[in-house]
């Protein structure tokens, strides 16, 4: 009866004009006046409820309980809608304190729950805050049907169960009583399309596991939606608790593909295979497995998941990434980027004002160095470049590896390796094109051949693992450069595979205290990429025994500071586990305790989104340090690792080094736009950009030269005309500074990564998903770019391939049942944030229809522009299996 | 006899026997056959790493129908070519300033920028600096003071040493030298040296090197200075009054650009500077009168020097003042306009020849345009690049430095190479800046230590009329034919 009164303004519109003006006077004596500015209407309302009260406490039960239900019946059908107080409760309101007396008098019957009921829908407005009266009445009252006195009330009810939940733990005291309530609330919720009230209830009485029971088939996506994506902002082990509680939703509801999603995310490998357990469908477990391939777990399939063996193989196949090469040349071949390209196309100098920086015409080591490197980040996987593959035709030994030798001692060994990265994910010809530079009498050569191998086999498993066999047998050769090689190889190419005789070759290294320094920190690098995210106390202990070992002169080298990361790398995202290993740290050499502690920290919790970790870095820097120590530049890093988790924290990291920028001292200044760089990877941010711009100017040389790099990070990929524009701009205005002019090359070398097919952002699965492997490869990058003089511009510029872990095709592929390439139309636009909304919300905004296969830049999303096909993955990334649709009727 | 399968590159060659009984060296053999890898050359990935020749099957556990895989190439091993690249970076250190394309800036030594920039323009003539290797320590003649001859020998080392370096030099040495013959220089006030005129510091140089390098026997040229950035000019006074009329010959070494009130281009205050009116006493009238005194370009140099005159002594607040008014000036200046009759007869046939050669150029050059239409959109440097000759004169200038004169000609047609500029607003403070441009064509900003490429079109952008720097002292090279 109220709905379509306005309720607030009780008085007729053609009373209001003449009781608007004195608004002052009006409001104090509001009251007062409040029964004259009734309408009719209303006061007849009002005499009637005071009517109601007096009667209820009428002795006899009849006029009781005609009062009562005529009391309820007015209430019920004002709750209806909630904009504001409903009048019957506005006009019980002064009646409140005399029915609360009388209910305390009543003598036990139904008609004190009855009133009970009323008083508990009074206390909505009425209850002291604090008091939870309404829950109160409620328990007294007779437990009827919680939904009929409307939302508002059931929310009121909700709220005041939270708190009434706590202080009743913290007193002991029962809860069974609450907790029918809240079966019945969450019932209601989840009828309501309100799932997120539900789950925000259950998580606050501790007792996810109803939701289970709740959930149909219309609202389980939303309701796994909001746990998903809650659980970021949840204390441990809440989160662990909501995804786990989305996991067994999922599977109830057999949407596998996000269950399999969840199982990734929280690196179960049960959950992993109970996912693949629950299907027989084979198409779908080759979707699993493309999304396993994906996120770089090395997983063996046994005959528990697949029990026939053919099918089996075509399974490991593909978490074996052996698919990879050919998806990404026939993206790149329908995009038509198959044409190599030099880094002449990449520097553009004709583009440059005319002050193309004079054209020696004398080689010049470092520059060729430099076109070493962008030779190989444009041409990555493309299997053909303009320096290195293409004389190897000719086939005359003299003129073949003419690129090679203009490099000089170390640059040979990147160079060798580059044809790794050329031929990268392409097994069978790029072992072919590498083997004859294995035959080279110039150790450089090897060693780079060496590494060419791992890279060429990056996330790529084979059962005959060429990569071992080769590898393996230079682990031990005489010559320092060629044991790097391999050793680094073998990291490379075994990333995250756990990889037994890798540990046991390389741990051997690590006891020994004659191993030189490179190799110690090689091969614990290696161990540290191989056992990403172990826990292994094994490698763990031989890591950090090597680092009590050592000298004080050695752990002042540059490269020592890595030895720290690949102990980090072992418990990479893997929070507490960590503890144990941090607390024997403490021990270690002041030169590196620091320096390890911060390091292990943030890498533990790295992608976890842990604020209270950030807390602590950002404090961290914000002491001022006594000189030579430098574990502010990985806190600095820290807390780019960790708040890159979600897009909130991201933005507020992004704030927060802005200001350590301005306040921080020069080792911080040094890292922020590293860190920059690693939370808006691949994704280029214009006010990110901005920043880097202007520091990459900056006096000092160490913070112009990093921002560099992260202007190449950030653009990774992603062919962004604008930062090519100042990275151009940059190599005239550095064309003197041999340093900043490589860094500048690099930087455009990653702008163009894969001439725009890849990116290097860890995230994928509408970044749900984090790639271990991935961050692995870009933390290591990070930490050796801290002392970019000594390591990347020193003699292990070869570090930068590690960057080909977090290298991954931007693509979306379409494959038909028979796994062979499927055009289907799809729409392409910015992802849209739809958590916790109701119905069925667009996911995409400003989209644009192409047909498959289609890249996808950072924060966008695709969708099947066609009911013709069913994809068997909500999430439309990478290689996607498209299932005909059996109900697809053609209009035509 | 198990039988494999073996994969090598893209190829799979189905069932491969094996016999066990004999050594892995003869299976590589027979892979030998079907794939022309030598076995020696051949990796095949078993059980444990890679097959060796003297392996035994049975412990490697070779099932039926296993898949093997082999790696290697029968393409010839890469080797180093038999002489390795020459990088940059190996170069001794003066080689590689050849490579930078430009020589080193020059430290300020406090307020020594005039002197730095004077510098940098004089050591872009390659004629200059020719002319001080000749001169040797011991060359000195009697009349000369030891100053001068400390001054020379002090300019050959600097110069030398700039060419030399790729870092900036201190001009430690030199300063000293100049300051010890030139008083004027070493003024302190509130106990640091004073900025200096850049004019008077180069008038002074060039002074003393003409001076020295004249008296110098052993000079193959004589009076190197005189040619190369003397000027010979005729003037005829005229009185007014009196019908007096005379013809007066002077040898100046820089052109004046007076700036008045109606003066915005080179030319014009040139015009104003070639006329000026003194008083003198007239034996005529046997008192001052007016006279008129018009000159005429007798004889042109090498290099043209012009002298922008900025600074007026301003009576009424007794200090140096600084004219900022805007006097464009052109990359390529024809004096033909102030030479005296005689001088334009020599000049006629040159400039014939000169404007032939570039005519027949511009023919080339339409051509080339209807080729690439576009090619003059993009900035590159191009051979016909903005001037058109910019590989010439250089080219020239080593003609002419192998060969005595005689065989070049001069047109009158000069070719802007040097600017210097201040920045500020009087004399005395301010900065002085070289810009000069390289053998390549490219131009150097010379600010002290600091060399930083320019571009040409920013060059004319420095002729005043504001805060930037505005030149002071341009210097042009002759155009020859």
């Amino acid at each position: 009866m109220a709905a379509d009164k306005n309720p607030s303004g009780s008085a007729g519109p053609e009373q209001a004009p003449q009781k608007q003006p004195p608004s002052k006077e009006h409001k104090k004596k509001k009251d007062e006046k409040k029964d004259e500015d009734l309408s009719d209407e209303d006061l007849a309302l009002k005499q009637q409820l005071e009517l109601y009260v007096e009667r209820v406490q009428d002795s006899d039960p009849g006029v009781q309980k005609l009062a009562l239900e005529s009391m309820r019946q007015e209430i019920r059908t004002a709750t209806s809608s909630m904009t504001s107080v409903p009048k019957p409760l506005k006009f019980l309101r002064p009646h409140y304190g005399t029915l609360k007396e009388y209910f305390e008098k009543m003598p036990e019957s139904d008609l004190k729950k009855y009133l009970a009921d009323i008083l508990s829908v009074l206390a909505l407005t009425m209850s002291a805050e604090g008091e939870r009266e309404s829950l109160k009445y409620r328990l007294l009252g007779s437990e009827g049907d919680i939904g009929s006195w409307g939302h508002e009330y059931v929310r009121n009810l909700a709220g005041e169960i939270a708190q009434e939940f706590q202080k009743r733990q913290y007193d002991d005291m029962p809860i069974d009583a609450l907790m029918e309530l809240v079966q019945q609330i969450v019932a209601f919720h989840m009828k309501h399309n309100a799932e997120p009230e539900a789950v925000d209830l259950l998580m606050e009485v501790e007792d996810l596991d109803l939701l289970v029971e709740y959930v149909d088939a219309t609202n389980y996506k939303r309701a796994c939606l909001y746990l998903t994506s809650s659980s970021s902002y949840l204390p441990s082990p809440d989160d662990i608790l909501a995804l786990d509680i989305a996991y067994t939703i999922y599977i109830k509801f057999e949407d596998l593909a996000s269950a399999l999603r969840i199982a990734l995310y929280l690196d179960n490998i049960q959950y992993v295979k109970q996912v693949y357990t629950s299907t027989e469908d084979l198409l779908l477990k080759k979707q699993f497995s493309y999304i396993i391939a994906r996120h770089g777990l090395a997983l063996e399939l046994d005959d528990d998941i697949v029990a026939d063996e053919s099918d089996r193989e075509a399974l490991q196949d593909i978490v074996n990434n052996a698919k990879l090469s050919e998806g990404y040349l026939t993206l790149a071949r329908d995009i038509e980027v198959m044409e190599p390209k030099s880094p002449e196309d990449i520097y553009k100098v004709h583009l440059i004002d005319g002050r193309a920086s004079a054209s020696s015409s004398l080689d010049s080591a470092r520059q060729n160095l430099a076109a070493t490197f962008v030779n190989a980040f444009v041409n990555a996987g493309f299997g053909q470049d303009k320096l290195m593959t293409v004389l190897s035709e000719s086939s005359t030994g003299g003129s073949s590896g003419s690129w090679l030798f203009k490099n000089k001692e170390h640059g040979k060994a990147s160079a060798a390796a580059s044809l790794g990265m050329i031929l990268l994910w392409d097994v069978d010809s790029g072992l072919a094109q590498i083997d004859k530079y294995l035959h080279s009498t110039d150790n450089h050569v090897v060693a780079g051949a060496l590494l060419g191998v791992g890279i060429v086999n990056c996330g790529i498993k084979n059962d005959c693992d060429p990569a071992l066999a080769v590898l393996i047998d230079y682990i031990n050769k005489e010559d320092t450069i060629i044991r790097i090689g391999a050793i680094l190889g073998l990291g490379i190419a075994y990333a995250g595979s756990h990889k037994e005789e890798v540990r046991s070759r390389l741990s051997q290294f690590l006891g020994d205290p004659k191993t030189p320094l490179e190799l110690l920190v090689f091969s614990a690098l290696s161990l540290g990429l191989v056992y990403v995210g172990s826990c292994s106390e094994e490698i763990a202990q031989s890591i950090i025994f090597a680092l009590m070992d050592r000298s004080d002169t050695e752990l002042g080298e540059p490269l020592t500071r890595l030895l720290p990361v690949a102990l980090g790398l072992l418990y990479l995202g893997k929070q507490e586990s960590v503890e144990a290993t941090a607390e024997v740290s403490k021990t270690f050499n002041e030169k590196i305790k620091k320096y390890c502690d911060v390091t292990l920290m943030s890498l533990a919790y790295a992608g976890t989104g842990n604020v209270l970790k950030v807390q602590r870095l950002l404090g961290i820097c914000s002491q001022h340090l006594d000189k030579g120590e430098t574990h502010q530049g990985p806190a600095v890093l820290g807390i780019a690792l960790i708040a890159m988790a979600e897009e909130l924290g991201l933005e507020m990291a992004v704030r927060s080094l802005e200001r350590l920028l301005q306040y921080g001292e020069q080792n911080i200044r040094r890292a922020v736009p590293l860190a920059l760089g690693m939370l808006c990877i691949s994704n280029p941010k214009v006010n990110v950009m901005d920043t880097l711009s202007r520091l990459s100017h900056d006096a000092d040389a160490d913070v112009s030269m990093a921002a560099i790099i992260s202007l190449g990070l950030i653009g990774a990929g992603t062919n962004n005309a604008r930062i090519a524009g100042m990275l151009r701009n940059l190599s005239s205005y550095y064309y003197k500074e041999a340093g900043h002019l490589f860094c500048v090359r690099i930087a455009q070398g990653l702008v163009h990564l894969g001439k725009g097919l890849l990116t290097l952002s860890p995230y994928h699965s509408d970044r749900f998903l984090l790639s271990p492997t991935a961050l692995a490869g870009l933390v290591i990058i990070l930490h050796a770019c801290l002392d970019m003089k000594s390591v990347i511009l020193g003699k292990y510029h070869y570090l930068l391939y590690i960057l080909v872990l977090a290298m991954q095709p931007r693509m979306m592929l379409t494959v038909d049942e028979k796994l062979k390439p499927l055009s289907v139309p799809v729409r392409v636009g910015q992802a849209v944030d739809v958590v916790g909304q109701a119905g069925r919300p667009k996911t995409i905004t400003g989209f644009q229809t192409h047909s498959t296969p289609v890249l996808l830049a950072a924060g966008e999303r695709a969708e099947l522009a066609t009911d013709k096909y069913i994809p068997l993955t909500p999430v439309l990334e990478g290689f996607v299996i498209l299932k005909e649709n059996p109900d697809y009727r053609d209009d035509h | 006899m198990p039988t494999v399968s073996v994969k090598w590159q893209k190829e799979l060659f189905p069932a491969v026997e094996i016999d066990t009984t004999q050594p892995p060296i003869v299976f590589k053999s027979q892979l030998y056959t079907l794939t022309g890898v030598p076995p020696e050359r051949q990796k095949i990935m078993v059980k444990g790493g890679l097959l060796k020749d003297d392996a035994d099957w049975s412990t490697l556990g070779v099932k039926d129908g296993q898949k093997l895989m082999m790696m290697g190439t029968a393409d010839e091993i890469v080797k180093a070519p038999e002489k390795g690249p020459v990088f940059m970076e190996d170069l001794p250190e003066e080689e590689q300033v050849v490579a930078v394309g430009h020589s080193a800036g020059l430290y300020n030594l406090g307020n020594t920028c005039y002197l730095n920039s004077t510098l940098q323009c004089l050591h872009l003539v390659p004629e200059l600096k020719s002319a001080l290797l000749s001169y040797t320590n011991s060359g000195r003649s009697n009349e000369l003071d030891q100053y001068s001859h400390l001054l020379t020998v002090a300019t050959r080392d600097l110069f030398s040493e700039l060419d030399r370096s790729i870092r900036p030099v201190a001009p430690l040495q030199f300063l000293t030298v100049l300051r010890k013959k030139f008083p004027q220089f070493a003024q302190q006030q509130n106990g640091t040296y004073m900025q200096q005129d850049a004019e008077e510091c180069w008038t002074q140089l060039i002074y003393a090197l003409s001076q020295s390098l004249r008296s110098s026997e052993s000079s193959e040229v004589p009076a190197a200075v005189k040619t190369l950035f003397g000027i010979d000019l005729v003037s005829r006074v005229h009185c007014a009054e009196s019908g007096e009329e005379s013809l007066e010959t002077e040898s100046i070494y820089a052109l004046k650009c007076h700036i008045s009130q109606d003066v915005n281009h080179l030319h014009e205050g040139l015009k104003h500077g070639l006329k000026s009116e003194l008083e003198k006493v007239s034996p005529s009238l046997g008192r001052s009168a007016i006279y008129t005194k018009e000159s005429r370009i007798s004889e042109l140099p090498r290099y043209l020097t012009v002298q922008f005159v900025r600074f007026f002594w301003k009576r009424e607040s007794n200090q140096k003042a600084k004219i900022l008014r805007k006097v464009d000036y052109p990359l390529e200046l024809d004096v033909y306009e102030f030479c005296s009759e005689e001088l334009r007869q020599k000049l006629q046939a040159p400039r014939q020849m000169l404007r032939d050669i570039e005519n027949a150029k511009l023919g080339l050059k339409t051509q080339d345009k209807s080729n690439a239409s576009k090619a003059n959109e993009c900035n590159m440097p191009q051979p016909e690049g903005s001037v058109g000759n910019q590989g010439e004169p250089s080219s020239n200038s080593h003609d002419k430095a192998n060969s005595s004169d005689g065989k070049t000609q001069l047109t009158g047609i000069y070719d802007l190479v040097a600017v210097l500029t201040h920045k500020g607003r009087s004399a005395d403070s301010g900065h002085y800046v070289a810009w000069v441009k390289q053998e390549s064509g490219k131009w150097i900003q010379y600010d002290d230590n600091n060399p930083i490429l320019q571009r040409e079109e920013d060059i004319t952008k420095l002729s005043g009329g504001g805060d930037w720097h505005m030149a002071y002292i341009c210097m042009y090279k002759a155009r020859v034919v």
